[in-house]
């Protein structure tokens, strides 16, 4: 188990978005942190740019994880908005959480479902509470709220819907 | 026996391969609630279903950002009603866990047992409504009739037949009495005779069995790709439970098998279910058997529920696999976000890529082993 | 003649004409409809969260629907008298739940089944923004049935109350509270 973790924190070491010439971007590793399950709940988080979540879903596929949730959690004082993925493993006592930021005013990121189809759902619900547009995403027509609906209900400055027929 | 699939040679090559897309819902009997499915058909062959939900969607993530952690405590048993008693202890453990408060060990044990109460009542609702879907009209009698039982217990004890808000942060609202522990003695009794019943009626019925197995097979790796847990992955052969792989409360204390068998096809999805309400009557058993006397509610508790700023998750294994709630705290008395990861959302994603290519009625049996509860979907 | 003419009309009214009890009773046919329509009220399958078990509970072995004439689920609205809304409607739902209603022959009444079929129930707060206030603001409401959810025996309750609306009076005495 323990020797797993160690295998899970190196794959996810090595998981850099390289540096970029034109923008001069520099390069940036992947934070992995060991965290209590007691406290948390989980045993890993893994915190990695927008650009590389594919890869990071990628890893967790390799060790044989299973897709457990992908949320949105909405930052408007950092002007952020961050996106978590949850994934448990089928045969471990092992919790593993990806987490990634993006820009709140144009939050976008690369879609997971090539990796997991599962995230097809979860994605398509986060778009819709959130407005997290998922780059890649075959349908992001709302899945929860109605099939016209132009809001996202979870954003913290969501206040009401008009509704014509109430 | 129905006619081969149109791409048998008996059909001649000029005749035109159409397509139609029938619209089953959102008020359906066989999906069991508000859903819909718009299913693309090759005469009675399922090419491509896709379901459409939501219509049961009731803002439990947002009601969590609005009211105060002990404000939400009656949203929980409302998400997934049948298994209240599940959610109940996923919520109330979340907050424990931030908050670090120790739950006395009868309270733990009382949880337990009506845990395990709750799980049979709605495996047995799930096995009155799939005999149904299939077309037999009497084992839903005898299944209510039992789950009667159960439900007289837990009102006695709880206060309500089916949205229970029994358990508090750090324990039990009351304690139970003997009456209880005598009903529940009685009824692990009488729910063993009954199962053997339930075999001999239902699961050795030749016709049941020749609807069910090799029907709706779901691989391992499907339930993987997809997320799917509970009975779906169980019946895929995997024994992936959270009360033995990531075990909460007290069940090491107890001694239970995982059923789990290997055809992943519709017929073992019924055992699986089957197996595990005599799972479930061992643990209680027990439970009953060594239930500890003292407190049911911690001492220290809070007036005021102010978990300190972090990010907490906490998952459980509710009748319909796992369950789990992430909470984040800001310090203050209302959650900052409450996310609630639904067991029954994920064994139905994957419900279009499962049914492909299956008849029409079949499809429908596939649906109904999954044990969907439509605003469990929706939150 | 005028006499008995006049005995006539005051049996049909049921007036004081009629001899109470008797086996051979004369009424409009339009009250003999009512009175066969009330014995078999055939409700509409519309279990939308979770007060729809206890919709299935009061049609079950223990509280047996059927001794009212109500346990005839059907799951087309054309077939069905009495629409029972047990559960939750959201505004995603409001429009098949229209339509359902209007799919309905006439005669047709309703049953709101629960405080989320009454008012929204528990989900209602300033903002929110998915559920209708209660179904009274798509069609028509003739029986409110409260709680969260109301217990089988208040569904049977409800029942007898919409007899009641139906025929006028009331099949079963009133059980009084203590
Ligand atoms: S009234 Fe209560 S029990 Fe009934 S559907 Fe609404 S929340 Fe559920």
């Amino acid at each position: 188990m323990n020797e797993l973790i160690e295998q899970l924190k190196s794959a996810y070491a090595v998981l850099v978005v390289p540096a970029r010439a034109d923008t001069q971007a520099a390069a940036v590793p992947a934070v992995v942190q060991p965290t209590d399950p007691e406290r948390r709940g989980c045993h890993l988080e893994v915190t990695v740019t927008p650009a590389v979540v594919v890869d990071a879903a990628q890893v967790a596929n390799r060790f044989g994880f299973a897709i457990d949730t992908i949320t949105g959690i909405d930052w408007p004082e950092a002007g952020q908005m961050e996106v978590v993925y949850d994934f448990f493993h089928p045969q471990h006592r092992l919790h593993l959480v990806v987490r990634t930021r993006v820009p709140r005013d144009a939050p976008a990121l690369p879609t997971i479902q090539d990796v997991f189809p599962g995230a097809n759902w979860h994605e398509r619900e986060t778009h819709d509470f959130f407005g997290i547009k998922f780059i890649g995403h075959p349908d992001l027509t709302p899945l929860l709220l109605p099939e016209d609906a132009d809001y996202h209900p979870l954003r913290k400055d969501f206040t009401n819907v008009s509704r014509s027929s109430n | 026996m129905s006619p081969g699939h149109p791409t048998d040679s008996s059909v001649s090559a000029a005749a035109p391969r159409e397509t139609f897309v029938l619209n089953v819902g959102p008020q359906h009997p066989a999906t069991h609630g508000v859903l819909r499915l718009k299913l693309t058909m090759d005469g009675e062959y399922v090419l491509h279903a896709e379901p459409v939900i939501g219509y049961a969607h009731r803002m439990h993530e947002k009601m969590g950002e609005n009211r105060t952690y002990v404000q939400f405590l009656p949203n929980p048993s409302r998400i997934d009603y049948l298994s209240a008693m599940h959610y109940m202890h996923a919520y109330v453990c979340v907050v424990e866990r931030a908050l670090g408060i120790e739950v006395p060990p009868r309270a733990e044990y009382i949880r337990v047992i009506t845990s395990e109460l709750n799980r049979i009542a709605s495996h047995l609702v799930w096995f009155g409504a799939f005999l149904l879907d299939l077309g037999a009209f009497t084992p839903l009698l005898y299944a209510f009739d039992d789950r009667e039982k159960i439900l007289d217990l837990l009102e006695a004890v709880t206060g309500s037949r089916l949205t229970y808000c029994y358990y508090r942060f750090g324990g039990l609202c009351n304690d139970v009495d003997e009456q209880f522990i005598e009903g529940t003695r009685a009824f692990v009794k009488h729910m063993r005779g009954r199962l053997g019943m339930y075999h001999k009626l239902v699961t050795e019925n030749l016709i049941l069995r020749k609807r069910l197995e090799g029907i709706g097979v779901i691989s391992a790796e499907l339930c993987r790709k997809y997320g799917a847990t509970g009975p779906v992955l169980r019946g895929s052969g995997v024994p992936c439970d959270v009360r033995k792989l990531e075990p909460y409360s007290v069940y090491p204390e107890f001694e239970f098998d995982v059923p789990h068998f290997a055809e992943g096809d519709c017929m073992a999805r019924y055992k699986v279910r089957m197996e595990e309400i005599a799972q479930s009557l061992r643990i209680i058993e027990q439970a009953i058997a060594k239930l500890p006397p003292g407190p049911v509610m911690a001492e220290k508790v809070p007036r005021v529920i102010k978990p300190p700023p972090g990010d907490y998750y906490f998952a459980v294994e509710a009748a319909r696999g796992r369950f789990a709630i992430r909470l984040v705290s800001d310090g203050t008395e209302v959650p900052y976000r409450l996310k609630l990861r639904t067991p029954s959302f994920s064994n139905l994603a994957l419900f279009g890529e499962a049914a492909r290519g299956l008849l029409m009625q079949d499809a429908l049996a596939l649906l109904g082993s999954l044990d969907l509860v439509i605003p469990d979907v929706d939150r | 003649m005028a006499e008995q003419q006049a005995k006539w009309l005051s049996c049909a009214e049921g007036g004081a004409g009629s001899e109470p009890g008797s086996l051979v009773r004369f009424a409009r046919l339009e009250q003999l409809l009512d009175w066969g329509r009330a014995n078999s009220l055939w409700p509409l399958t519309l279990g939308l969260a979770c007060c729809a078990i206890e919709m299935m509970a009061a049609g079950a072995a223990r509280f047996d629907l059927a001794r009212f004439g109500a346990e005839v689920f059907r799951p087309s609205p054309r077939q069905a008298d009495v629409m029972i809304v047990a559960g939750t409607v959201n505004w995603k739902m409001a429009g098949p739940i229209k339509t359902l209603y209007d799919q309905m022959l006439e005669p047709k009444w309703v049953i709101a089944f629960g405080n989320c079929a009454i008012s929204g129930g528990p989900f209602v707060f300033p903002g929110q923004y998915a559920v209708v206030e209660g179904v009274d603001k798509l069609f028509p409401v003739d029986v409110h049935v409260p709680g969260c959810p109301p217990r089988p025996e208040a569904l049977i309750e409800g029942i007898l109350e919409l007899e009641q609306k139906i025929t006028g009076t009331r099949r079963w005495p009133r059980v009084k509270t203590a």
